[in-house]
């Protein structure tokens, strides 16, 4: 066996080296809706949660949605990686589970008296971990270092997962007992954290009828294929930046940093995944250049989970660090100038 | 958990213009301004106060909100007081009327002088005339920029009151009653406002102060404070400045006893006093008289004692002409008067006066004195008036001889005198222009008939003394018509009660009126006999007490000079020549007409009326007027129209440079920020532009307006392609003319979504003019949820 060959698995649906082709923006607004309408179809009335899971999924990221059971955190999941057609596999986080039930496990077959590698969950193209939480860290870092490397070594063979690939974690945050809490290095590798939110009252009326009778579920075909997918994405990538405005994602993220509230700011990978967000935000609303709205948009579930208050702004709020960290994040936004670009004011 | 706020607008020190202070002090000084009432005559001077006032704070309000430095507003505030003294005062003499030159200051010289002047000499309430005037508004003016730099420069607003209290004191001093309760009250009340809005504009500052950085404590004492509240130490402050006010007005009744402005024993008598009328006036009612002086004298008929001579008017007033006083005139030979001819018949007379009580620097003499002998101290004579006085003594502890001339002209001599004046004489026929008529009427109707200048002095003098008057100390005062003023005078010839001020002035006026120089002198009556005469020369000697002070007439008759006449009913004694019955003669049927105030043909200027000089005068000083009117319309118009102007040729100047193409999204979007800006919408660089946009469409009136709304979004795409979008795409999007329209249509639909007042504003102030305003609004972002 060669020292780390690359072994591309056969029914992976997609893979690395098929580089897609980009399309146009207008074509990838026109997609997103589309799969946008879908997941409605199922979720009422988060909008903004829906749009940023997609905005997560096209920019290559991964998504934490946090929030209380119930309210649609899996469903939201499965939802999207329904709409796309695509491979998607399921994870229940347990405390036994073991790594290899994440990555995969090489077996040796009698018959053809060699070993066999039984790919494990997280070749998918889209991964749903429900409750990573309640996973050991040994196991909770396996999904990590897959979902940072996009790829599995199993026995000094790597396996590149497919492309697209996309953890959604879900995780409940007022459960404390038999929870292991991701460590603030680990939550950094997820691009955007976002919460559900209970349903308002329309919503979970409309809910109950369509809920009741059927699974939602079945209901959803997907809209778009796969190579369409790596094709959007392709499109993100080449979304365009101007000067202005990376200046500006670079200014939040310094802002965090000296924020008197934080304790730790945002990482420069924030700022890498901030600015990847924005371009595939731009482009969800059919634009070929990021804005500083989208970069203000997104401030929150992309900067928000990665930062750490100081104990005593933490003091003050009982413990429960998700609003205060959204309220610094509009505080810093909201007191950071808009960049102009090429031309000053005139 | 509260929700974030962004803090409300957090103006840096440089841009507060602190405009509730700036209103709190307008309204401390022009209340102190009223304080003075009591002072002046009319309102006019109160105007004049108010506006120089207004313009000062709201000038220096102004340069802070621009941004000038805190500690150079003093200096511009000094800046705009001057040029707005130049604009009012400074007789056009200034460059443009605005910048002052030499001969500005050459004119504000003599505009001190002469207030100064009348300030001595008038009576209260005085006549502002333009030298008052102009010390109420330039030292107001000062005032202004005083309490300015201490209430806001430096923040001690309680230190304000201090200065105020100079207008608010002066009436304390001068008048008997002391300062008025109720202005003392209002002042008061004025600063307590100024002390309750400093409160106010302190607390919002702690507040806004936000510590930062990350050892500031997150959470800051807005709520809670120690030690007494704002309003508790306003209120406090306040009620210390009232007590001591009050303490201060019941002192100073306590100052008019002591003040050099009484006469009296051991004090000065016209020593520095608001006026010698007045000053006469209150020893007259002294109720119980001071010894003045006490004298003996070879004249057969007692001397009246002339002290001054009140001969020229400045505004409405009598005042006596000073610093005419050559140093050579020293008091041992005094020259015989020129005009004074051989044939009227003189006798010279000795007499020896002790002063008992005059504190003075003006001496008792008989009039047409020729020499005086045994004074102390450097006294000397004026050549016109033929006063004695001194610069470095006064008259208290001086026994002296006075030599001087009793005249006896005959009736006969004084009315073929001729009514050709000399040069010297001609300013004694000057009248104020503005006079009320009943003067010129009276004179009129009493000498109607009368051929002669003697004559219709006679008529007057008798018209006075008829009986139709009264002689009365204290009516003048109750009714406030004291003094010597032609208004006096006026109220007087109605009223028919005075005293001899009033009487004297009266016939003086009239005199003037009809075109016979004539003047007032101040002086004592000759007093009464205290023991008989024991040998021969004298007839005894007389006293003279602070009763005796009396006014009276002098009239000037060619050949002769001046002349006294007694018109004052009851008081004094009527001159032989004077007499009605020595009167009696062939008047109309004399060759010499009397003299009109009607300028004749064929004069030389000399002899022209007063009245036509003061025509002349008054209508050079008429156009002087318009002029000034015009300047200060054309510098309101300037003020107002300016920005509206300056803001229409920004937009015209950026309207072209789209339409040409030389100007794209950037500049239409700048446009429609100042619009917005404009109307009263708040824009601000930590906000973006399509945060802008949606809050514009969000507008009430604009929000249902689709056209506006897809020019808006053009707008703001072109703009977001402009500056985010990739350089080669953004000029695609800077197309000028298309811009040009949208942006029309935006900003007239957010004229037509504006109140009335907001699109008011936005036409003459447009607040995007102001690099203040724009700093300002930085420094908050609005943010939709």
């Amino acid at each position: 066996m060669n020292s780390s060959p690359i072994r591309v698995l056969a029914d992976a649906p997609g893979t690395r080296s098929a580089e897609a082709t980009a399309m146009a923006v207008p074509d990838v607004q026109a997609s997103a809706h589309a799969i946008v309408r879908n997941i409605e179809a199922v979720i009422d009335g988060k909008h903004e949660a829906v749009e940023t899971a997609l905005t997560v999924l096209l920019a290559e990221g991964h998504l934490l949605i946090e929030d209380v059971p119930g309210v649609g955190k899996t469903m939201l999941a499965k939802a999207l990686a329904r709409s796309v057609d695509c491979s998607v596999s399921r994870v229940q986080f347990t405390p036994d589970l073991l790594p290899s039930d994440v990555t995969g496990v090489s077996v040796f077959n009698q018959a053809e008296r060699r070993f066999e590698f039984k790919p494990g969950a997280v070749f998918a193209n889209i991964v749903i971990g429900d409750e990573i939480n309640r996973a050991s860290p040994k196991t909770q870092s396996a999904l990590l270092e897959c979902m940072e490397e996009r790829q599995v070594t199993v026995d000094g063979t790597t396996y590149p997962l497919a492309l697209p690939f996309t953890v959604v974690a879900t995780q409940n945050p007022i459960e404390m007992e038999g929870t292991y809490a991701l460590p603030e290095a680990q939550r950094d590798r997820f691009m955007a954290r976002i919460s559900m939110g209970y349903p308002d009252n329309e919503s979970e009326l409309a809910m109950l009828d369509s809920h009741d009778t059927t699974s939602p579920l079945s209901l959803i075909d997907p809209v778009v294929s796969g190579a369409e997918v790596r094709a959007m994405m392709s499109t993100v990538r080449l979304v365009f930046a101007s000067q202005a405005v990376k200046e500006y994602a670079v200014t939040l993220a310094r802002a965090t940093r000296d924020d008197r509230d934080l304790r730790l700011g945002a990482s420069p990978r924030a700022t890498l995944q901030l600015m990847r967000a924005a371009k595939a935000r731009a482009a969800l609303h059919g634009r070929e250049y990021v804005l500083p709205d989208d970069i203000d948009a997104l401030a929150v579930p992309v900067l928000a989970h990665r930062l750490m208050p100081t104990s005593r702004a933490l003091g003050h709020h009982h413990q429960d660090s998700g609003p205060l960290l959204q309220e610094a994040v509009q505080r810093i936004v909201a007191a950071t100038p808009v960049p102009v670009g090429v031309q000053s004011r005139q | 958990m509260t929700r974030f706020e962004p803090a409300r607008s957090v103006p840096g020190p440089r841009h507060q213009a602190y405009w509730p202070l700036t209103w709190a002090l307008l309204l401390l000084l022009v209340v102190g301004s009223g304080a003075l009432a009591p002072l002046l005559r009319g309102t006019g001077w109160m105007w004049a106060m108010t506006f120089t006032v207004t313009i000062v704070l709201i000038s220096t309000a102004g340069f802070r909100r621009l941004g000038v430095r805190r500690s150079f507003v003093p200096i511009t505030g000094l800046g705009v007081l001057l040029t707005f003294l130049t604009l009012v005062f400074g007789a056009g003499t200034g460059l443009v009327w605005l910048i002052p030159t030499p001969d500005t200051f050459t004119v504000f010289q003599g505009l001190i002088d002469s207030g100064i002047d009348s300030i001595r000499q008038q009576s209260t309430p005085a006549a502002p005339v333009a030298g008052i005037t102009f010390l109420l508004a330039s030292g107001v003016g000062l005032i202004a920029v005083l309490v300015d730099a201490l209430a806001i420069t430096l923040r001690w607003p309680a230190l304000a009151g201090i200065p105020v209290l100079i207008p608010v004191g002066v009436p304390g001093l001068i008048i008997d009653g002391g300062a008025e309760i109720f202005s003392l009250v209002l002042a008061a009340g004025a600063f307590l406002v100024l002390l309750w809005f400093d409160a106010r504009v302190r607390r919002t500052e702690e507040a806004n102060q936000l510590p930062e950085g990350r050892s500031a404590p997150r959470v800051f004492a807005r709520a809670t404070r120690l030690g007494p509240g704002p309003m508790g130490g306003a209120v406090a402050v306040g009620s210390i400045g009232i007590v001591s006010a009050l303490v201060l007005s019941a002192a100073t009744p306590a100052f008019t006893e002591h003040s050099p402005v009484g006469s009296g024993n051991g004090s000065l008598l016209f020593g520095s006093g608001v006026s010698p009328m007045i000053d006469l006036g209150q020893d007259l009612r002294r109720p119980r008289p001071q010894p003045a002086l006490h004298y003996t004298t070879t004249a057969v008929a007692q001397p009246y004692f002339k002290l001054l001579t009140l001969d020229r008017f400045v505004g409405t007033t009598w005042v006596a002409s000073t610093n005419r006083i050559n140093r050579d005139n020293t008091v041992q030979d005094i020259t015989r008067s020129p005009e004074l001819s051989k044939s009227v018949e003189s006798v010279e007379t000795t007499t020896s006066v002790v002063i008992d009580g005059v504190d003075t620097a003006w001496l008792p003499v008989p009039p047409l004195v020729t020499r005086v002998e045994g004074l102390g101290g450097s006294w000397y004579w004026d050549s016109h008036t033929r006063a004695i006085r001194s610069f470095d003594s006064s008259t208290l502890g001086q026994s002296y001889q006075v030599t001087a001339l009793e005249l006896k002209p005959t009736a006969g001599q004084l009315r073929d005198s001729s009514s050709e004046y000399p040069q010297s004489v001609l300013p004694a026929m000057d009248l104020p222009t503005l006079r009320p008529d009943i003067i010129d009427d009276t004179a009129r109707a009493v000498t109607s008939g009368t051929g002669t200048p003697y004559d219709a002095a006679v008529a007057l003098q008798d018209y006075l003394r008829g009986g139709e008057f009264a002689y009365d100390t204290d009516a003048p005062v109750d009714d406030g018509y004291d003094g010597g003023g032609v208004d006096v005078i006026g109220t007087f010839l109605e009223l028919q009660r005075g005293y001899c001020v009033h009487f004297a002035s009266a016939m003086a006026v009239m005199a003037r009126s009809l075109g016979i120089p004539a003047r007032v002198a101040v002086g004592y009556l000759p007093g009464t006999k205290t023991s008989d005469g024991v040998a021969g020369a004298g007839a005894g000697q007389f006293n003279i007490n602070s009763n005796d002070l009396h006014s009276w007439p002098e009239l000037y008759f060619g050949g002769v000079g001046w002349v006294s006449f007694e018109p004052t009913p009851g008081r004094g004694r009527v001159p032989a020549y004077a007499r009605p019955a020595d009167s009696a003669g062939p008047g109309s049927a004399s060759g010499a007409t009397l003299p009109t105030s009607a300028p004749r043909a064929g004069d030389d200027g000399l002899t022209t009326g007063g009245g036509s000089v003061n025509s002349a005068a008054g209508s050079t000083s008429g156009s002087d007027a318009l002029l000034r009117v015009g300047a200060l319309a054309a510098l309101i118009v300037c003020l107002m129209g300016g920005p509206a102007a300056a803001r229409s040729l920004r937009r015209q100047g950026r309207m072209r440079r789209l339409r040409r193409g030389s100007a794209g999204a950037a500049t239409a979007w700048a446009e429609l920020g100042d619009s917005a800006i404009d109307h009263a919408v708040r824009v601000t660089e930590l906000e973006t532009p399509r945060e802008l946009a949606r809050r514009l469409s969000g507008l009430p009136g604009l929000d249902g307006d689709a056209a506006a709304a897809e020019a808006l979004d053009r707008l703001l795409v072109a703009l977001e392609r402009h500056r985010y979008a990739r350089p080669e795409e953004a000029v695609a999007a800077d197309q000028g003319a298309d811009l040009a329209d949208d942006l029309d249509i935006v900003t007239e639909a957010l004229h037509r979504a504006s109140d009335r007042a907001a699109r008011v504003r936005a036409l003459t102030l447009p607040a995007s003019l102001w690099p203040a305003v724009l700093a300002r609004q930085n420094s908050g972002r609005i943010r939709n949820a």
